[in-house]
């Protein structure tokens, strides 16, 4: 109960910071409010699903892409249209790669997904048409405003949540939790388990690309590192730190690592050894995470 | 004759050269509890893999209420109508006894592919994991962590969530496999309820338990049909008196 009324009190505290219209908070909360949204959309995976992918920079960066390809070649803007489309892009993606991938499981599972990654930041890095290295200006934003794409971020974090809430209290997300557990008996309990690991990378995948879309709005920018593994492994980091499993954790990981970075800088220049320290300490002190500080003794 | 509810045709696994099962023909009709058993390294276990879809066939067929389910996935098997319960125990550790009885009802909704209706909404899965904890004695241990159950609880809750599949077809491996007297007592007298009706395949190496249960005895020895029949056939048969040489039949 407790729980919830912060995570009310939190998410409207974001929402209120629309009306500051100070240009440096809009920008930086509503970055890190498009990392809440990476880890939260991975730990559906991670946390409940116990499936460990490095993909998920991958669809993030491939709705950034899509975005900028749509709107400098074909000249759409329109959000009613534009969002539809690259949302589709990171979904088609998330099938494709979801499925060769989840022919693998484990430790393999891990490294295919890896192998997509690289695959497709190369292909970004190397193709002057993509972009290349430098990667790519969005010629028009969807929505012009810093305060309009803010509030459109906050939208979307708060609808990630509930939607991702109410899928992990249905049917559905028992059969997740299932699977985490001993994938083998929910075989012979009559699940065919493949699928529902598909779908899972499919919502997962098509979340990321509401943060890749959301990223070239807030932006106007896109660049192939924001597809690369490193991403996809600070997003898992994200989630660890906050714990796995639990949502909100991971969003929580991701507000607190985007101050750390933030201040950090201010602090030392090697605020990432800061981040580093922190991260073995969670890891090593608190196996759920930031959330386990929050819930105590019990479980989500 | 009517169609047995399960055939096996000439039904062969190998492990490299070794055939761990070789050309088993069997049949098993509906609404009896037939025992296969035999010494270490007979099949048995081999056996039952294959009619859960665990391990696929080398050679032969399996035939389920007459369709061909020789390819069929675990998943699919167990839609069909048959479960299966473990012989080590094969549960979700981290999931209380309510839960774990809730997965294995929620297979039965057509799909599980349901993403807004909240699952606790789902009273006719909630009743079926209820009715099958009853059954099988652990109605008072709902929030008991799987992990933590003693080992013939486990069992118990093997059984409970195979029954909450609602299956017509059980194979059990080894219920009794580990247990103490005691708990040994309480699953033997939970088998016969639940054997009562239904359609068993049991494995099993406790001969008083398989005798006392069983309308139906085959014995495997290397892979192979040693000798079947009723429990008394079985029991009084010289082949198999002298495959078990040195182990006490009944």
């Amino acid at each position: 109960m407790t729980r919830r009324i912060l995570l009310l009190a939190g998410a409207l505290a974001l929402g209120a910071v629309a009306f500051s219209g100070d240009r440096f908070w809009l920008q930086f909360l509503g970055k890190a409010m498009i990392g809440c949204i990476l880890a939260m959309s991975l730990d559906l995976l991670v946390g409940f699903t116990g499936l460990v992918s490095l993909a998920h920079s991958a669809f993030f960066g491939l709705a950034a892409y899509a975005l900028a390809g749509v709107t400098n070649r074909l000249g759409l803007v329109n959000p009613l249209l534009t969002f539809p489309v690259c949302l589709l892009a990171a979904a088609a993606a998330a099938l494709i790669i979801g499925w060769l991938s989840l022919r693998a499981t484990g430790v393999y599972f891990i490294m295919v997904t890896l192998a997509f990654t690289q695959m497709l930041f190369y292909l970004f890095n190397d193709s002057p048409a993509l972009g290349g290295s430098d990667g790519l200006y969005v010629s028009q934003r969807p929505v012009d405003s810093r305060a309009a794409a803010y509030v459109a971020i906050w939208a979307a974090l708060v609808l990630a949540y509930l939607l991702l809430a109410r899928i992990l209290r249905a049917p559905y997300g028992r059969a997740l939790e299932g699977i985490r557990g001993n994938e083998q008996r929910m075989r012979s309990l009559g699940y065919p388990t493949r699928r529902y690991k598909l779908v899972a990378f499919v919502i997962a995948g098509t979340l990321a690309g509401v943060a890749g879309y959301l990223d070239a709005t807030l932006y106007g920018f896109v660049n192939p590192a924001q597809l690369g593994w490193r991403q996809s492994g600070l997003i898992l980091v994200t989630v660890l730190l906050g714990g796995k499993g639990t949502l909100y954790g991971p969003a929580l990981g991701a507000l607190l690592l985007a101050f750390i970075e933030h201040y950090g800088e201010r602090v030392t220049e090697h605020w990432n050894a800061l981040i580093a320290a922190l991260i073995i300490g969670v890891v090593l002190f608190l196996p759920r995470g930031l959330a386990g500080l929050v819930q105590g003794g019990r479980r989500a | 004759m009517p169609e047995p509810l399960l055939r096996t045709e000439a039904l062969t696994r190998r492990f490299g050269a070794l055939a761990a099962l070789d050309e088993v023909s069997l049949e098993f009709e509906e609404g009896r509890v037939h025992a296969v058993i035999g010494p270490n390294g007979a099949g048995k276990s081999t056996f039952l893999n294959l009619l859960s879809g665990e391990l696929r066939a080398t050679q032969g067929r399996v035939r389920f209420r007459g369709l061909d389910v020789t390819r069929a996935t675990p998943d699919e098997l167990s839609r069909l109508g048959i479960g299966r319960s473990y012989q080590t125990a094969n549960l979700f550790p981290e999931l209380s006894c309510a839960d774990c009885a809730w997965l294995a009802a929620q297979s039965r909704l057509p799909s599980s592919m349901r993403f807004l209706r909240p699952a606790e909404r789902y009273a006719e899965v909630g009743d079926r994991a209820a009715r099958a904890l009853e059954v099988c004695g652990l109605s008072g241990r709902r929030p008991a962590l799987a992990g933590q159950l003693s080992y013939g609880e486990q069992r118990q809750l093997e059984i409970a969530m195979m029954l909450a599949t609602e299956p017509t077809l059980l194979l059990l491996d080894e219920p009794l496999a580990g247990l103490g007297h005691d708990e040994a007592l309480r699953v033997v007298a939970l088998l016969t309820e639940v054997a009562r009706g239904r359609t068993v395949i049991l494995v099993e190496h406790d001969m008083e338990a398989v005798f006392s249960i069983s309308d139906t005895v085959t014995v495997l020895v290397d892979g192979r049909v040693l000798e079947k029949g009723s429990p008394d056939q079985v029991r009084n048969s010289a082949a198999v008196r002298e495959a078990y040489l040195g182990e006490e039949i009944a």
